[in-house]
């Protein structure tokens, strides 16, 4: 039974102290915020605003891309789509935000665990990216298989090779790696070597095929989920999805979910 | 040393120690930011509608953001009334001694039920009639009809002996008459208003952005449209009236008692800040204090018709 007191997520105000542009749309912020990185673990997520309430009416929900609790900051990575993104794009060092946060179930990394495999397209990279910062640290073997439209929107992939024992690249327009899907290679190396887990974030065509390759070669598989929310932490039951166990609030019992219990109708 | 001013205030057989409550569906208890100490210095707690069995509520995407508002079409899922009392309950009792209960039922007989099977309930305070979730299947609320809001409000009290807080639906022509008919089917309180009922479209997809196509339009968008209709009503009824839309801050809720609300809810301004219930106690202490008023008793109605 949750119990208010249990919760260890916290509204706080933040200081952005950094901003890069990595690609077109694609921009990296660095918050400052001190108890956040604190608690905060791989695969959680905050809510940020950096408006009035009567500008913009929610918070928005980032992952954790770069967690990193001695400097007490934190890094998301995000895609300028919206009003939201656009405030955010537009922000210089030293303005505030206000965050609630860490919010959410991170990712598991099951006891024994040897090697994993991490799949993801674009941005969907960002929250995978301190699972395997941790999974490294703890000996783990990791291969990592990234797609994107094209090269330039391969996010983070200097830094996902450094840590990642072999790295697979597909692009829709042939500029980096081979053309056609990324599960095509994971399933060659599926074929080769036991992987204990694999992990993807955001896409659910991606979600799809590796819940196939899981009925084949029999391995644990979790997905950190999208959706719009309005409260990010249970309380509006707006950011559901549909699971073999009814719908579960992404915000909530997610973002994190075995692949297996996600029901994926499109 | 300065006096304290008094936020204290009667909602009929109710006692509040100040007006400021969450709007049903927008407070947790279960995950809840606020602790004890923080949610025992609201006025009241109210719980997202129950019904009598467990209910999923509807398909995704559930919310919207749109100008200036939030469109949900969540669909009141409910584990039901035992789980309720099993679960939830024991965590209200710690939280706040005022506990409202709304009820959602898709008949009369749906109602009754509940509000009998909560009569016995002793830490249950009231009971808010959710009269207009515009989510629920046959797209009829009992709040457009006010034949239909009559009987059952009539029943309702019938089967308990709770006070009746009616939340009337704000997709009518004429508020008044639906006030006045749960005032005179024996409701001891109304709550004005639940969400205005709305659309939004995906231009790309070209399709609608709920998955219920339709939904509930709330937030600051609402707010002078619910204030008009407390205005209206505090003219023609005589039973307290509690105020909800759009509530972002303590000058929104001000405005609301000006025209007639002895009690504010605050709604989905909860999920942008949890502790903006709390800030607008805050913030209403120090309005009463500036204007010179010893009690939040002296600006409830002050503007008339």
């Amino acid at each position: 039974m949750e119990n208010p007191r249990d919760i260890n997520s916290i509204l706080t105000k933040g200081k952005i102290i950094e901003q890069v542009n990595l690609s077109n749309n694609y921009h990296k912020i660095k918050i400052k915020a001190p108890q956040i990185p604190q608690e905060a673990k791989p695969g959680q997520f905050v809510m940020l605003s950096k408006w009035k309430i009567k500008e913009l009416f929610l918070k928005r929900p980032f992952s954790f891309y770069n967690i990193e609790p001695n400097l007490g900051t934190f890094d998301i990575l995000y895609k300028n789509i919206g009003k939201g993104t656009q405030i955010l794009a537009e922000s210089k060092i030293g303005d505030l935000v206000e965050l609630i946060g860490p919010l959410g179930n991170g990712f598991n990394i099951p006891e024994n665990t040897r090697k994993v495999a991490v799949v993801a397209r674009g941005i969907g990279v960002a929250p995978l990216i301190p699972l395997m910062l941790e999974s490294k640290k703890r000996g783990i073997e990791i291969y990592s298989f990234l797609s994107a439209q094209t090269e330039n929107l391969l996010l983070c992939s200097n830094k996902i090779e450094s840590i990642s024992r072999e790295t697979f690249y597909t692009t829709d327009d042939g500029t980096k790696g081979a053309k056609g899907k990324v599960t095509g290679f994971l399933e060659k190396i599926l074929k080769e070597i036991v992987v204990d887990v694999v992990y993807t974030c955001g896409s659910k065509r991606l979600a799809k095929h590796i819940r196939n390759l899981q009925k084949k070669y029999n391995f644990l598989a979790f997905v950190s989920l999208e959706e719009h929310m309005a409260c990010g932490i249970g309380t509006c039951k707006g950011c559901v999805r549909k699971t073999k166990y009814g719908y579960k609030r992404v915000c909530k019992e997610g973002p994190v979910f075995p692949v297996e219990e996600v029901i994926f109708n499109d | 040393m300065t006096k304290e001013v008094s936020l204290e205030i009667d909602l009929g057989h109710l006692h509040l120690k100040n007006p400021i409550m969450p709007a049903s569906g927008t407070f947790d208890v279960r995950c809840t930011l606020l602790n004890e100490n923080e949610l025992n210095r609201l006025g009241a707690v109210v719980v997202k509608s129950i019904a009598f069995k467990e209910r999923e509520g509807n398909s995704e995407p559930r919310t919207c953001e749109t100008d200036c508002g939030l469109l949900n079409a969540v669909g009141v899922p409910s584990k039901g009334v035992e789980y309720f009392i099993k679960e939830e309950l024991p965590l209200l009792k710690k939280a706040n001694n005022i506990i409202i209960v709304s009820l959602l039922g898709n008949s009369v007989e749906d109602f009754c039920n509940l509000a009998e099977y909560l009569n016995k309930i002793e830490e249950i305070s009231a009971l808010e009639i959710n009269l207009s979730c515009p989510n629920l299947n046959n797209g009829i609320p009992f709040g457009v009809n006010e034949d239909k809001l009559y009987e059952l409000i009539f029943n309702i009290k019938k089967n308990t002996s709770k006070p009746i807080i009616a939340k009337l639906s704000p997709n009518v022509s004429d508020i008044k008459k639906m006030a006045l008919s749960v005032q005179s089917a024996g409701a001891e309180i109304v709550t004005i208003a639940n969400t205005f009922m709305g659309m939004a479209i995906d231009i790309d997809k070209q399709l609608p952005r709920l998955g219920n196509n339709i939904g509930g339009l709330s937030g600051p968008a609402i707010r002078p449209i619910v204030v008009r209709m407390i205005w209206e009503i505090a003219q023609v009824i005589d039973i307290p009236i509690i105020g909800v839309g759009g509530v972002c801050c303590a000058e929104d809720a001000i405005e609301m008692f000006l025209v007639g609300a002895s009690a504010v809810q605050v709604g989905s301004a909860n999920f942008s800040n949890p502790y903006m219930m709390l800030e607008i106690i805050t913030g209403i202490k120090r309005y009463l204090k500036e204007q010179k008023h010893n009690s939040i008793q002296d600006i409830i109605g002050l503007i008339k018709d």
